[in-house]
């Protein structure tokens, strides 16, 4: 089957699915089952069409829509490059919509009307951002995905800094949308077309000619997608609107959608700059922005207690892991194609591992405000013993954002790094930029330890109300936190993948994967024939299990005794919540040293004008007036209806005279 | 199986074994050396290793029944042996094919991460504080550490720590090598956990801190790792920024490699014995400059010095 037809089907499914689960949404439950089957179905036919790209390579560019006017056509063309980002997207949009089904049954004000069919038609513009290579549906399938998803962030409708926080991120995201218009307008002067390859030719032209102005256009295009990806300063909107997303949509929001801005930088910078260009250099401002973005939001996660707001800000931190492999990758194009293959699969795979445990790490935190109803970490601990599911999912997502070995977080870190390191030998600004990257990633470590020992780990907490989730909200965390271990033993076969994601975009011919990353078991990438880094996770992996078995037999050698005491309190008897370390107490000093490197500016929208405030307020002078015009009437009305049954006599009498004066009149 | 794979298991034995077995009589001779500074008979050199036998017998008792309280002690024992590996002594790393210097400084906060988690898994607030003190010293001291194994890696111009041992071997001292060595020296004070950074365990503040909630054979493996750690650590600086003379033959390499090793700690334990305990914000203060010195060796190494 071609791939296009299958994305119809995969489309109508979802809009099928909207529109059946809008229909069924008073039955909250099974609207949801109805949400996930067709977010399911579709995912199978996404799926289908992500297997047979990467086995067979791209497929044929489909025109399915002429605007000759415009110059644009609708053009569907699925490259493995969007493959791998349909794979994401889908898989976590999926898990997403299981987890939903029950979740979304605890808010008991809102009608999940506003959910379901919102998140289907955002999966479905998604996939059309992912396939279309024309710019203006592009932008289309762009301002539908942003709309969407604006909806979904403010679910809770009633809640004041929800609103606050759409708006921001509505007002954000759509000036970014808008320096895309303007780029692609550019371009389409200059080509007069709006397709991928003739806006590259045009870029390329534009660049000879007056490479101002195609620098301009590179940049518009650059803050567009990094204000989605949320590269800061602009993307200043995901701090607030993450946390305060239901929590399925959290998910989506840190795994899949902010991934669509990577695909976007990917898209522009390794298919429309041309590599004899200014690549390099855009590639240092790439990467000095990740890193300034990973060194002011890591820190500023530490500081948090809201359990999601910290997740919010680390996935900013590890959108700056990615800018940082990417930007490494541009600048050493032109002349280490070795090497820059190496940073951007280093980025790719990271894009990929960051969305299987920052989407375990939201549901967490979402199966844990299930259960207790609170974000705020300082209020919670010791939740582990009776959510053994969630607590081991939300622990091992933790330890791999964290990047300790042989997790999938720490081998998509340590290829960024190593390929950080190994560029610095020649640029040394990077030899900087690469330790500024190993100590935040020691920072993100002191978040998640924050999480896991505030959150799961101590005495048992006392609460009643907590028990485990039901097994739609466990299974997907388990099968995030199962990725993140097989991703992490077994790095070769996303980064294969990524190579074919990576071949596909960029205009020059890279080395095979098999040059790149060595042998089977071991990644030992070559630069000049020359191993020069090493990682093998298997044998760590197997050593680690092999050694730790070890010294467990020797403490369970001498047979020695086991027996359960309290927590010893200096002699006094103390519960639980009473000696419990608050995590706001964690790390003070050093939480310290950085406090103030996220400015909060205090900013005031400007004020709303009154008269036009006035003119919009139909209520106030058309709606409003009339009613109470009408109310007046029917009440002068009424007052002819006393109940007196003598009155009501009166009125006929009255009337028939006023009748019979008409006819007398008339004739 | 090959003759390679044998070679590389019977190193790797080795390096385990050295890690495992030496590292009490190692801390015996420091604790011996303390008590000559203090004018006291001290132990016998033998009393770690009595230590941990008494230890293993003793009664265990457990504040929660998690696995994490179980296991925690066995995979923080076993991160550290796994560093024993990656780490040359007498000969390249005999896992150096499955980690770089990257995977080495990651690995070494493994120990930390899994005694942190154990610690948080006991519930006890002076667990919370020494953990959390122990978090902080790990983001003071690793940055400084990493450096330090950066500059190597831009001298020789490779990540593998086999081949930076190698280079140095065949390249002798440069200035911006003696920087990072020293710079490597500073930070094994805070990893031996020694005065004036045993911050976190200062058991006189919190008790042992994440140690608080341990005893009997756990308590026993967390101690082990410990001193392995220390040893592992001092072998890792003079086998990368002091590794002559390389004389080619294990045994004798080994030995050298092992008495180098005990001179560096030697020097941490008198270091230990002459100071006072810092607070963890002086701590922190005074690695931040380690760190940007260490920067300045960088700059050093850069410029080909």
């Amino acid at each position: 089957m071609s791939h296009v037809f299958l994305l119809g089907l995969a489309g109508a499914l979802l809009l099928g699915g909207a529109i059946v689960s809008l229909a069924l949404a008073r039955h909250r439950i099974l609207s949801g089952w109805l949400a996930f089957g067709a977010a399911t179905a579709a995912g199978v036919a996404v799926f289908a069409v992500v297997v047979d790209t990467f086995r067979a390579g791209a497929g044929q560019e489909t025109v399915l829509l002429r605007l000759p006017v415009l110059g644009a056509a609708w053009t569907v063309l699925v490259d493995p490059l969007s493959a791998f980002f349909l794979a994401i997207a889908a898989a976590i949009c999926v898990l997403s919509a299981l987890f939903s089904v029950h979740y979304m049954a605890h808010f008991e004000r809102d009608s999940v009307a506003r959910f379901y069919p919102v998140l289907l038609v955002f999966l479905a513009s998604v996939v059309g951002v992912l396939v279309t290579t024309d710019f203006l549906f592009f932008l289309v399938f762009w301002e539908l995905m942003t709309l969407t998803s604006f909806f979904l962030v403010t679910f809770e409708s009633e809640s004041r800094t929800t609103q606050r926080a759409g708006r921001k991120y509505f007002i954000v995201t759509h000036a970014a949308t808008l320096g895309l218009i303007a780029g692609a307008l550019v371009l389409w002067q200059t080509s007069g077309s709006f397709h991928f390859g003739a806006m590259r030719d045009a870029l390329a032209t534009l660049l000879g000619t007056r490479p101002l102005v195609g620098n301009l256009v590179i940049l518009l295009f650059l803050l567009g997608f990094a204000t989605k990806a949320g590269v800061l300063p602009m993307g200043d909107w995901l701090p607030d609107a993450h946390p305060v997303a239901p929590s399925g949509m959290s998910a989506v929001l840190s795994g899949a959608l902010v991934k669509i801005g990577i695909y976007g930088l990917l898209r522009v910078f390794c298919g429309f700059v041309p590599v004899a260009g200014p690549v390099a250099g855009w590639g240092i401002v790439l990467a000095l922005a990740g890193t300034g973005s990973l060194f002011v939001a890591m820190p500023t996660a530490l500081a948090q207690t809201d359990s999601k707001r910290l997740m919010a800000f680390s996935t900013v931190g590890q959108i700056g892991y990615i800018c940082l492999g990417l930007g490494v990758g541009l600048y050493c194009l032109p002349d280490r194609p070795a090497l820059a293959a190496l940073a951007l699969m280093g980025a790719l795979f990271h894009t990929a591992n960051h969305a299987c445990f920052k989407a375990c790490l939201f549901l967490g935190a979402g199966a844990v405000l299930y259960r207790t109803g609170e974000r705020n970490m300082d209020k919670l601990g010791g939740l582990g013993g009776a959510m053994p599911v969630t607590a081991s999912s939300s622990m091992l997502a933790s330890l791999s954002i964290a990047g300790v070995p042989p997790l999938n977080g720490f081998a998509s870190k340590w290829l960024i790094l190593a390929t950080c390191l190994l560029a610095g030998m020649t640029a040394p600004l990077f030899l900087v930029l690469g330790i500024v990257g190993l100590f935040i990633s020691l920072v993100t470590l002191a978040s998640f330890l924050k999480v896991v020992g505030a959150v799961f780990l101590g005495q048992p907490s006392e609460d009643p109300r907590v028990r485990e989730v039901p097994w739609t909200m466990a299974a997907p965390q388990a099968v995030l936190a199962a990725l993140c271990v097989l991703l992490g033993v077994f790095p070769q076969v996303p980064l294969r993948l990524a190579h074919a994601a990576l071949a596909s975009a960029v205009q020059i011919d890279l080395p095979s994967s098999q040059a790149l990353i060595g042998g089977p078991w071991t990644l030992a990438p070559s630069i000049g024939g020359l191993s020069v880094a090493f990682w093998a996770p298997l044998t760590i992996a197997a050593a680690l299990v092999v050694l730790s078995a070890l010294a467990y037999g020797l403490q369970r050698s001498a047979a020695a005794r086991v027996r359960r005491v309290d927590v010893w309190t200096c002699g006094e008897p103390h519960g639980p919540s009473a000696v419990r370390y608050p995590a706001t107490s964690l790390f003070v000093p050093f939480k310290d040293a950085f406090h103030g490197i996220y400015p909060a500016v205090p900013a005031r929208a400007p004020a709303f004008p009154p008269a036009l405030r006035k003119a919009l307020d139909l209520d106030r002078w058309l709606f409003m007036p009339a009613a109470r015009a009408v109310d007046r009437a029917a009440h002068g009305v009424g007052l002819t209806h006393a109940g007196i049954p003598q009155l009501y006599l009166l009125w006929i009498v009255v009337a028939a005279a006023v009748v019979v004066a008409i006819v007398l009149l008339a004739s | 199986m090959t003759t390679g794979a044998l070679q590389v298991l019977g190193l790797c034995a080795l390096n385990v074994l050295v890690a495992g077995l030496l590292s009490p009589l190692f801390e015996g001779m420091l604790r011996k050396l303390r008590a000559i500074v203090h004018s006291r008979m001290g132990p016998p050199l033998t009393q770690p290793y009595l230590d941990l036998l008494k230890l293993l017998g003793k009664e265990d008792l457990r504040t929660t029944g998690g696995v994490l309280s179980a296991l925690g002690p066995a995979m923080t024992l076993g991160s550290v042996l796994v560093l024993a590996m990656l780490v040359p002594m007498g000969a390249p790393p005999p896992l150096g094919f499955a980690g770089d210097v990257i995977v080495l400084v990651y690995v070494a906060g493994m120990g930390a991460v899994f005694l942190m988690l154990t610690a948080f898994a006991s519930g006890s607030p002076y667990a919370f504080v020494g953990g959390s003190r122990e978090m902080m010293l790990l983001l003071a001291v690793e940055p400084a550490m990493a450096i330090a194994l950066v500059v190597g890696a831009v001298k020789a111009g490779t990540l593998a720590t086999g081949a930076i041992a190698a280079w140095q071997a065949a390249n002798g001292p440069s200035l911006s090598t003696i920087l990072a060595g020293l710079a490597l020296f500073l930070a094994l004070q805070a990893q031996a956990g020694k005065l004036p950074f045993d911050i976190a365990e200062a058991d006189q503040e919190v008790m042992g801190g994440p140690l608080v909630e341990l005893s009997g054979p756990r308590l026993a493996l967390v101690r082990w790792a410990l001193w392995a750690r220390q040893l592992v650590v001092a072998c890792l600086l003079v086998e990368v920024f002091a590794p002559w003379p390389r004389l080619g033959l294990l045994p004798l390499d080994l030995a050298l490699t092992l008495v180098k090793a005990l001179v560096v700690l030697v020097l941490v334990a008198v270091i230990d014995v002459v100071n006072p305990r810092l607070r963890v914000d002086q701590a922190l203060r005074y690695y931040l400059r380690v760190g940007f010195s260490a920067l300045a060796a960088l700059a050093f190494a850069v410029i080909g010095m």
